[in-house]
């Protein structure tokens, strides 16, 4: 539940336990432009930290690159003490990362159901042979139903997923990142498009996972951030600017100024925004 | 020094040569690039200015310019039609518009065949050109050094234009973000139409220019087409200079490397390719993963630029067309695995049913030559659902089965020239060697995405090709294979002879590999690939092993194409190039576009069409097939976007014999069925803003719904 010092100060670790996730100076250039500049990370096992940060400041970046969708130029990446950094995406969402996509990522082909079953698949204790023994596929669709009612999609089970609207779409990312028992859960913007009611909807789901579950959360609505998160850090132009326990990273005063002083401006979602504070309490009120 | 001095006129050749590629692809290059138009009917361009430049040079230069202006100007307008004909399909993503253009090409060959004549056009160079000049002790003809001249002046024009113009820098806008052009107050539309008239433009003056060097003939433009499609491959979209070093590489390969090793030049082409394409994959793995899932997609790599770009102008979800008001009891429907085969269970199968019984009972009806077209045409029915696994499941729209089916086919010419004449024997073998010969390409393809796979699988296809005419000892070269043993169906048979026993082994290799491969795309493993085509992002992201998939489903289309392959052998008995050439890639591909991607009765009964049309058809107005076989293209095209199963989409699990779920809940217009309508590999993995995938919606789709929409 430690904060993440920066790497000079490491902090003692000798009661706990080992991180589920280190970054260790993480660079990733495109062209002349450094998108994540020497970023460095620890997670222990639970923890619930957020990414937060102006636009272009390489948040999104930074989860693609611990999902391995993107490779890092320099640094490494360790999922449990053991070195990811040139594994594959695939292979990374079996070791235990999950995540959920900015633009809600479905299969708009197939039923919602049926999304969460190739979403679980590779993750399920009986997935070999799946793809050719009806029996066991049967039991992929019930764990699969399991996460569609933790989301609240189960009435929309066998609906072709391209009729979902674009705050079930997210609901139903989100059902597929679940699907996979992540010991790290990776969320890019869990809440942008989403009505107040499927917020606190979000915030239920992610405060009722397994607490060994660590999630990394990227997030414009700094009322759900400090709901969720014990531990942020704050990200300008790909380096880290500050990063610490919530209500001191929150109370900031440069983070304060980009907040609110030069605050909006973030997609064409922001102005749900502001209506908010309804559902979440106030800062002080994050769990620590 | 003497090494150098015996090849130093093909080496000089070879720069004219790559040169003349140069102009030509960049034409091509700035047409895909920029106007989005993967322009199959490039060559015909080139042709048009080939032959009006070969009709006016009458000797003097006032021929030679007169020609050059005309041949410019004809090619210009012709290019200018294009953008016309191709603007109404933008929507429709590349692959509409590549079959068009090749439906184009196929019209405007028999035109040019009618207006000049079968014959190659002899071409007139002026006469202060007509003579050799000395080159370093060497005689070379001086009309090749001017041509290097006029060629260079023609690319420094043509990329001053592009980079220190106005004019250029919106046509190098437009390649960026055609949206933000039109913001600036230039007409997108302007800019493609002037695109592709520049090059047609280009390929003309080309054309004219190039006539003594690539002359005027029913093969030019064809030869033009790959040659310059290999350039573009090789030079990556990168810049014009990788485009300028790829051509005069393909030149000096085309000359410099006959000369040198006449028997290892098809090799060197198509080495070169495979390892450009195997490099180039290596290094943009990562981009490609970024771009994959439709973030920025502005990495360091064109071509994955071009592969985001292409997927963020074509979303996703704008294959939907589903409608409102479904009737609500149709949510509950059971999903595909319920076990017992439901009345849509039977509806999916019906028609393939009624199919099977018309094909039993084909040889009662037909004479002895509709039989045995008959017979090709299931051959060539395998193939077009081989090229519907990879178009429409994977979503790796494919111009190069052709070369699997290649593999197949003289795989069991040689076996029956062997002795192995037992027909199961035959078609497992030649399976085997399809799926191996897909095994080692299937890497090359599988990274790609959208028309880039039509790239680089029509390249695939068209070395294959040229390595058959070459490997004259296993292929028999251009003169093909006869006179080989009849396969005899089983063991201890008789050798089939008689047209209604061919038809019937046909029938029974087909139904067999018909079901197979049904039974496997109705598995769950079909929808593996049904999501891996559908968002490739997310099922890498729940730790799904994509490229194993898509190779696998490589490698499977490519043992039914081999498959395909021995069939078509063992039934016309004789084997030609021909057979196995581009042609026949088109056809498959345009069988499985008139059925509508993921069909696979829809690619058996185009599969019919095609034969029919060309067979049949065209015999009662000889010379003529390939025109009529353009206008059903251009006819598919435009009438079908969606195919056949775009008809049947009214009716119950419409188009659900493809093994789409969504067509066993019974609604109608269920999503799913891309058709032509939706680049089945362009719009991977993205999901762009929802209110451009709402613009989108293909206009024959009555009432898209918005109700999944946030309104913009």
């Amino acid at each position: 539940m430690t904060p993440t010092p920066p790497p000079t100060a490491d902090a003692p670790t000798l009661t706990a336990p080992p991180p589920v996730l280190a970054l260790d100076r993480l660079t990733r250039r495109y062209g002349t432009l450094t998108a994540v500049d020497d970023v460095s990370l620890k997670l222990a096992p639970g923890a619930r930290h957020a990414v937060i940060g102006p636009n272009g400041a390489g948040k999104t970046t930074l989860l693609n690159l611990i999902a391995g969708t993107d490779r890092p130029d320099h640094g490494t990446i360790a999922l449990d003490g053991a070195d990811i950094t040139r594994k594959p995406t695939a292979k990374r969402s079996r070791l235990g990362i999950a995540r959920s996509f900015q633009q809600p990522s479905v299969i708009a082909e197939l039923s919602v159901l049926e999304n969460v079953v190739l979403a679980g698949w590779p993750h399920h204790p009986q997935h070999r042979g799946a793809w050719r023994r009806p029996s066991r596929y049967r039991l992929h669709k019930e764990s699969a139903s399991r996460h569609l009612e933790t989301v609240g999609l189960a009435d929309l089970a066998h609906r072709p997923a391209a009729t979902l609207s674009h705050g079930r779409r997210r609901m139903l990312d989100l059902a597929a990142a679940l699907a996979g028992n992540p010991r790290l859960l990776l969320l890019d913007e869990p809440a942008a498009g989403l009505t107040d009611g499927d917020i606190g909807r979000l915030l239920g789901i992610i405060g009722a996972l397994p607490s060994d579950v660590a999630v990394v959360l990227v997030e414009h609505h700094v009322e759900v951030v400090a709901e969720l998160a014990t531990s942020v850090t704050v990200l300008a132009a790909g380096k880290v600017l500050v990063d610490g326990p919530t209500q001191e990273v929150l109370a900031h005063p440069e983070v304060r100024e980009a907040y609110h002083g030069t605050a909006p401006s973030t997609g064409p979602d922001e102005p749900r925004a502001r209506t908010i504070p309804t559902v979440c309490p106030s800062p002080t009120d994050a769990r620590g | 020094m003497e090494l150098l001095d015996a090849h130093l006129v093909p080496a000089v050749d070879g720069v004219a040569f790559g040169l003349l590629l140069f102009v030509v692809a960049a034409g091509l290059s700035l047409a895909f690039g920029t106007a989005g138009v993967l322009n199959l009917s490039h060559g015909t361009l080139y042709a048009i200015g080939a032959y009006t430049g070969a009709e006016l040079s009458d000797g003097t230069w006032g021929g030679l310019a007169l020609g050059l202006a005309a041949g410019t100007a004809a090619a210009c307008v012709a290019g200018a039609g294009l953008s016309a004909a191709t603007a109404p399909l933008a929507r429709r993503g590349h692959l509409a518009q590549a079959l068009l253009t090749f439906g184009l090409a196929l019209i405007g060959g028999d035109l040019l065949i009618q207006f000049f004549g079968a014959d190659e056009l002899p071409v007139r160079v002026p006469e202060a050109l007509d003579s050799s000049v000395n080159l370093l002790g060497h005689r070379y003809p001086a009309y090749r050094l001017c041509f290097i001249v006029m060629a260079v002046l023609l690319a420094a024009f043509g990329t001053w234009v592009l980079t220190r113009t106005r004019m250029g820098a919106a046509v190098r806008a437009a390649a960026d973000d055609p949206q933000m052009l039109a913001a600036t107050g230039h007409s997108p539309r302007a800019v493609h139409t002037g695109v592709l008239a520049a090059a047609g433009a280009l390929a003309g003056a080309a054309g004219v220019l190039g006539a003594p060097i690539i002359g005027p003939g029913p093969g030019t433009s064809e030869t033009v087409l790959m040659l310059s499609l290999v350039v573009v491959v090789l030079g990556g979209l990168r810049s014009l200079w990788a485009t300028f070093f790829a051509a005069v590489a393909v030149g000096e390969v085309q000359t410099l490397g006959v000369s040198v090793a006449p028997e290892l030049a098809p090799y060197l082409l198509f080495a070169a390719m495979a390892a450009v394409l195997v490099l180039r994959s290596r290094f943009a793995e990562p981009t490609e993963a970024g771009a994959g899932h439709g973030s920025e997609g502005s990495g360091p790599d064109p071509v994955a630029r071009l592969r985001g770009l292409l997927a963020g102008r074509l979303p996703g979800p704008k294959r939907p067309s589903v409608r409102l008001g479904r009737p609500p009891g149709h949510d509950r429907a059971p999903a595909w695995s319920s076990r017992l085969p439901g009345r849509a269970a039977w509806w999916q199968a019906a028609p393939l049913l009624v199919l099977l019984v018309v094909l039993i009972a084909l040889p009662a009806l037909l004479d002895a030559y509709s039989i045995s077209l008959a017979g090709s045409a299931l051959a060539l029915g395998l193939l077009a659902i081989s090229v519907t696994v990879l178009t429409g499941y994977a979503g790796l729209p494919t111009l190069g089965q052709t070369a699997p089916f290649a593999v197949g086919a003289y795989a069991t010419a040689n076996l029956a020239d062997a002795g192995w004449t037992v027909g199961p024997v035959q078609i497992v073998l030649s399976a085997l060697a399809a799926a191996a010969f897909a095994a080692v390409v299937g890497p090359a393809v599988i990274r790609a995405r959208g028309t880039t796979v039509l790239m680089i699988t029509l390249a695939i296809g068209e070395l294959t090709g040229a390595v058959v005419n070459q490997l004259k000892s296993v292929t028999g070269g251009a003169d093909g294979l006869v006179g080989f043993p009849a396969t005899r169906a089983l063991w201890g048979g008789e050798g089939m002879l008689e047209e209604s026993e061919l038809y019937n082994y046909a029938l029974v290799v087909a139904v067999v590999a018909v079901a197979l491969t049904l039974l496997v795309l109705h598995s769950p493993a079909g929808k593996l690939l049904t999501g891996t085509r559908g968002a490739e992002a997310r099922m890498r992201a729940s730790g799904h092993p994509v490229g194993r998939y898509l190779l696998v489903a490589h490698v499977c289309a490519g043992a039914l194409a081999g498959v395909a392959g021995s069939l078509m052998v063992t039934v016309q008995q004789y084997l030609s190039p021909a057979d196995v050439g581009f042609e026949i890639a088109a056809f498959a591909l345009l069988a499985v576009v008139i059925g509508g991607t993921t069909s696979v009765i829809g690619a058996l009964l185009g599969a019919g069409l095609i034969v029919a049309t060309r067979d049949w058809v065209a015999g009662s107005w000889p010379g003529h097939g390939p025109l009529l076989l353009g206008v059903l293209f251009v006819a598919t095209v435009y009438v079908l976007p969606r195919g056949l199963a775009g008809l049947r989409s009214g009716g119950p699990g419409g188009g659900g014999e493809s093994g789409r779920p969504s067509g066993t809940t019974g609604a109608p217009g269920t999503p799913g069925a891309p058709g032509i309508s939706g680049d089945p590999g362009g719009p991977r993995g993205s999901h762009g803003s929802d209110s451009a995938a709402a613009e989108e919606q293909p206009p024959s789709v009555p009432a898209p719904t918005r109700a999944g929409k946030v309104s913009p």
